[in-house]
């Protein structure tokens, strides 16, 4: 009622403005009237009488101010009277509002950009029903961090002995993708074989039809398939009936039971095609360890609890086989298992781009302060005129509020653009890149960075704008009236601006130096010339004869094309398409089971790989065509590679050597080394050399390991231009068998390297960025302090001074502040740049070529800033400076 | 210009301008003149307070207001007691009385 009726009341005066305003004058006015009146009636003069009233009344403005405060509709009414007024005086200057804007606006867009990456891959939880409780599950030998995957026994004794979990199920850690036929050209799809119950761990339902059934997993049952929304809507056109079809994957046919929604992207958190059943076939053995499991806590549980339960159930099985290591249980919050390897990355990246809108503020407030002192005299007038220090600093707060929103605004547009252009081009390998956008939570962040930063870059300004100096500016119309306070604030405003910038660009050069050098690195291989693609034989090859077969004619006919020099298969590619690592024991070690594991990279090769690959031949041989084992009595034999050699043999030739490989074991076969070949990197090009160990693909005890495999073939001209004869020789063996991930040697080179020169690239961006803005804030910087002075200068030369003395006394300034920022930004990179540790290969993080570098450069292009208009200072002309007034 | 009316207790001027409307609608300046004559020059009120007062007043709905001809045939704005005026100043009345019998007698004591 009260509330209601006071409420009503302000908002009709706040509409209605002008009517309240004119009928307040008007009742003023009658009361001076009366007033005046009864006065004459006293006996003064009506000139008198209605002087004495106006003095009694005081100011009218002062009065009618007074009544205005009343209502609680006042507060709102300033805020829009200096909203108008802001407004007002940024369209008076064009140029700043458009500098400022613009900077403010790449700036917070930017930075809207990459929190929206930030806050989608690490922030939110995970897209499922309560997230929380999802847990990936793997083992871990004794002193290793991390987690590896967990063998079909140690999974299966977990499964049926476990009590911390509602659900577990299990998905092939090594799998990613399926040939699939029988739908035009042959190709390799994306997916995963899981368990049956998979699906129910996440408690998502499907889209359309059901998940894996219960038992669909025991070997026998019949094969079925769910596919992902995108493979529905790509490969089925949305079919209605999808349901009554059936996919070939593998030469297999199985029916589709479910679509999965479109959200849906376990385990990569990208986009997926299908999930087929993972059968799990009672072990012979503990090895091989290839699955990783998943599971839903139970509530209250923790992730520790589940661990230790896991550790006693792992102790139990390494009992049940003697010659196998002992394992640990390794349990993980599901999206620290995703996202983990991102969170520096992009934690640093963040960091990065809130420097530049420290920046980009930083640049914003000395335009400001710049303007501050040029409109001191409004200011002074506004305050002679009764306005309170308080009000005249919201005032002008309102202002830089009013530049930072119109900033925000287009920075959304921004931020727009940058996270399409992102997902466009940027390295697509992330995670729940599908969640990425700007939602309510963005877009809070984006009005707390603008507020926050309008007030940030508003606030010395206003502080220094209203200092109360009633009487200077306005008696004095000469420009040297500029207050040295506001010009202190304005030089240690640059000071931080050039070593946040510094800060920036060290980084940056940490980032491309550690870049180069990776890129120097030798991956063992002479890539020029090379093309590589996978082959995987469907299931009629289940047979290790006939895959020996089918690979020796496939190699044969790929050698007779004309410009083919060398063609081979392999398991595992340069520079970090790795298979699988095996532990290994040299004769004579003996077989500690306490001892901490050595494994080797290993994989099965056909003879020409090495000259396919050029890789060098150090001592012995390469392996021969007519090395074929068909029987046990022959000796089984490996090439290794030079560090093996070094580390393992010291000095002695390590030809005719012999070693035994798997779980230390000493009825295992022995393997005789015939040959050492040069270190090639499996494991990323960043990786340490280490042991590796390759084996002929046609090995009796490999078999059944040679259906996906790489070809790789040199050739004599460009090695793209064989992609079509190699395909022709393959569909001349098999029509269903499709050549899938072409690529040369030089661009799996390139794509390992992609996180790294994305970032690389981008933090330079942004230091390049930061170093331009601050060239810019000192010139700015320094053409106004000689602007400011040019009188003095004038006096100067009159009186004689030379031009290089000028010169030297306007560089002096600029120099100053240089070195100052120089140190505070050498300080700062030292203490911080240690959070680039993981993110640098073979450079320190305090790598003194970086850090030099980079503060040459930045002092190169200050210099220049402040020479410029130091030498327009040297032009000044005594006479025209002195009749300046 | 001394300022006669600080010794007004904070809230007491809108009980004074409630208890002169009581006799009958006046306007502004024959408001300020009635209180400063019936407090024999005690309280001199300034069109400073006097007008933000008035404001609160219509605000509260204790008064309303009406431009009208003056004696001398001027417009001026006249204000009047609501019924909710009345009440209020009942209410502030009796609660002065309480308060100042009270101040009275610890001043006494």
């Amino acid at each position: 009622m009260n509330i209601f009726r006071r409420l009503k009341a302000g908002a009709r005066e706040l509409v209605r403005r002008d009517k309240a305003e004119s009928e307040l004058s008007e009742e003023l006015n009658a009361y001076l009237q009366s007033t005046a009146e009864m006065k004459v009636q006293a006996g003064a003069t009506r000139e008198e009488a209605l002087r004495s009233a106006r003095l009694e009344m005081g100011p009218m403005e002062s009065v009618k101010h007074q009544v205005r405060a009343v209502g609680w509709e006042f507060p709102l009414e300033v805020f829009l009277q200096d909203v108008r007024h802001g407004g007002r005086m940024l369209l008076k200057a064009p140029l700043f509002t458009a500098v400022a804007v613009t900077t403010i606006a790449l700036g917070i867009g930017f930075n809207t950009a990459m929190f929206s990456l930030v806050d989608a891959i690490l922030l939110r939880p995970l897209p499922y029903p309560e997230p929380q409780q999802l847990v990936v599950v793997g083992t871990h030998q004794r002193g290793e961090s991390g987690m590896s995957p967990m063998g079909t026994a140690d999974f299966l004794a977990w499964r049926d002995h476990q009590q911390s979990f509602e659900q577990v199920a299990v998905f092939d850690g090594a799998g990613g993708s399926y040939s699939l036929s029988g739908m035009g050209t042959p190709e390799r799809i994306s997916g995963v074989g899981v368990s049956a119950n998979f699906f129910s761990v996440f408690g998502v339902a499907p889209l359309k039809g059901r998940g894996f059934n219960p038992g669909e997993d025991i070997p026998g049952a019949p094969a079925v398939v769910v596919v992902s929304e995108s493979f529905w809507r790509n490969h089925l056109n949305s079919d209605p009936e999808v349901l009554d079809r059936t996919l070939t994957l593998e030469g297999k046919q199985r029916a589709i039971v479910g679509v999965m929604p479109a959200g849906f992207r376990f385990p990569s958190g990208r986009p997926i095609d299908v999930w087929a059943i993972r059968a799990l076939y009672p072990p012979a053995g503990r090895p091989p360890y290839g699955l990783i499991a998943i599971g839903r806590l139970k509530p209250g549980i923790r992730v520790r609890q589940a661990e230790v339960e896991l550790d006693q159930i792992a102790t139990q099985v390494t009992a049940q086989y003697p010659t196998s290591p002992e394992l640990f249980g390794a349990v993980m919050p599901m999206k620290d298992w995703m996202v983990s390897a991102y969170s520096t990355p992009l934690l640093v990246l963040l960091g990065a781009i809130g420097l530049l809108l420290l920046i980009a503020v930083v640049n914003v407030a000395s335009l400001l302060l710049a303007r501050a002192t040029a409109r001191q005299r409004e200011v002074a007038v506004r305050m002679g005129l009764g306005a309170s220090r308080k009000r005249i600093i919201c005032q002008l707060l309102t202002e830089s509020s009013v530049l930072s929103l119109l900033g925000g605004l287009l920075g959304l547009l921004v931020a727009w653009s940058a996270i399409r252009a992102f997902l466009a081009l940027g390295p697509g390998q992330m995670p729940r890149l599908n969640e990425v956008g700007i939602n309510s939570g963005v877009l809070l962040f984006t009005f707390v960075v603008c507020v926050g930063s309008g007030i940030l870059f508003g606030l010395a300004p206003a502080i220094e704008a209203s200092r109360p100096s009633l009487t200077e500016p306005l008696k004095d119309t000469s420009r040297s009236s500029s207050s040295a306070s506001a010009h202190r604030t304005h030089r240690a405003l640059l000071v931080f601006e050039v070593a946040l910038a510094l800060l920036l660009m060290i980084g940056s050069g940490l980032l491309i130096r550690s870049f180069v050098r990776l890129s120097e690195v030798n991956p063992g291989v002479q890539a020029d010339h090379v093309i590589t693609a996978a082959i995987s034989l469907p299931n009629k090859y289940l047979d290790p004869l006939q895959q020996q077969q089918f690979w020796h004619q496939f190699l044969e006919r790929v050698q007779s094309v004309p410009g083919v020099k060398a063609a081979g298969i392999t398991m595992s590619l340069p520079p970090n398409l790795l298979e699988i690592t095996n532990p290994f024991t040299v004769e004579g070690q003996g077989y500690d089971r306490q001892r901490q594991q050595q494994l080797a990279e290993e994989m099965t090769v056909s003879p020409d790989y090495f000259r396919a690959l050029g890789i060098p031949l150090l001592r012995g041989r390469f392996f021969s065509p007519s090395d074929r084992v068909e029987g046990e009595k022959d000796p089984m034999i490996v090439i290794i590679n030079e560090a093996m050699a070094r580390q393992y043999f010291n000095g002695r030739d390590p030809i005719g050597g012999r070693i035994q490989t798997g779980d230390p074991n000493p009825t295992a076969p022995w393997e005789t080394i015939v040959g050492v070949v040069g270190d090639v990197k499996y494991s990323g090009l960043d990786s340490r050399p280490g042991p590796t160990i390759y084996v002929p693909y046609n090995e009796n005890s490999w078999g059944g390991w040679s259906r996906d495999m790489y070809v790789v073939v040199r050739g004599s001209g460009n090695a793209a231009d064989l992609v079509p004869a190699i395909r022709t020789q393959l569909e001349s063996l098999d029509t269903t068998i499709p050549l899938a991930q072409i690529r040369t040697m030089g661009e799996l080179l390139d794509d390992s390297l992609v996180q790294q020169s994305f970032r690389t690239w981008l933090i330079s961006g942004f230091a390049a960025l930061a170093l331009l803005l601050s060239a810019i804030g000192l010139y700015a910087l320094i053409s106004y302090s000689v602007s400011q002075r040019t009188r003095e200068i004038g006096v100067r030369v009159a009186l004689g001074a030379q031009r290089g003395t000028i010169l030297g006394m306007v560089l002096r300034e600029g120099m100053q502040l240089l070195s100052f920022g120089l140190l505070l930004g050498l300080l700062g990179a030292f203490s911080v740049t240690r959070i680039l540790r993981s993110l640098l290969y073979s450079t320190s993080p305090t790598d003194v070529l970086s850090f030099g570098a980079t503060s040459l450069l930045l002092v190169a292009v200050t210099v220049v800033a402040c020479y410029i208009p130091a030498r327009r200072a040297t032009k000044v002309d005594p006479m025209v400076a002195l009749r300046y007034e | 210009m001394p300022d006669k009316n600080t010794a007004l207790v904070q809230g007491t001027l809108d009980m004074l301008i409630l208890k002169t409307l009581a006799l009958e609608p006046m306007h502004a300046h024959g408001i300020g003149l009635r209180i400063e004559q019936v407090s024999r020059g005690v309280f001199q009120v300034n069109p400073g307070s006097l007008f933000p007062a008035f404001k609160r007043l219509e605000r509260a709905g204790w008064v309303n207001s009406e431009w009208r001809a003056t004696e001398n045939s001027r417009r001026a704005k006249y204000y009047a007691l609501t019924t909710a005026g009345r009440k209020q100043l009942k209410l502030e009345t009796r609660d002065w009385e309480t308060q100042s019998v009270a101040i009275a007698r610890i001043l006494e004591a």
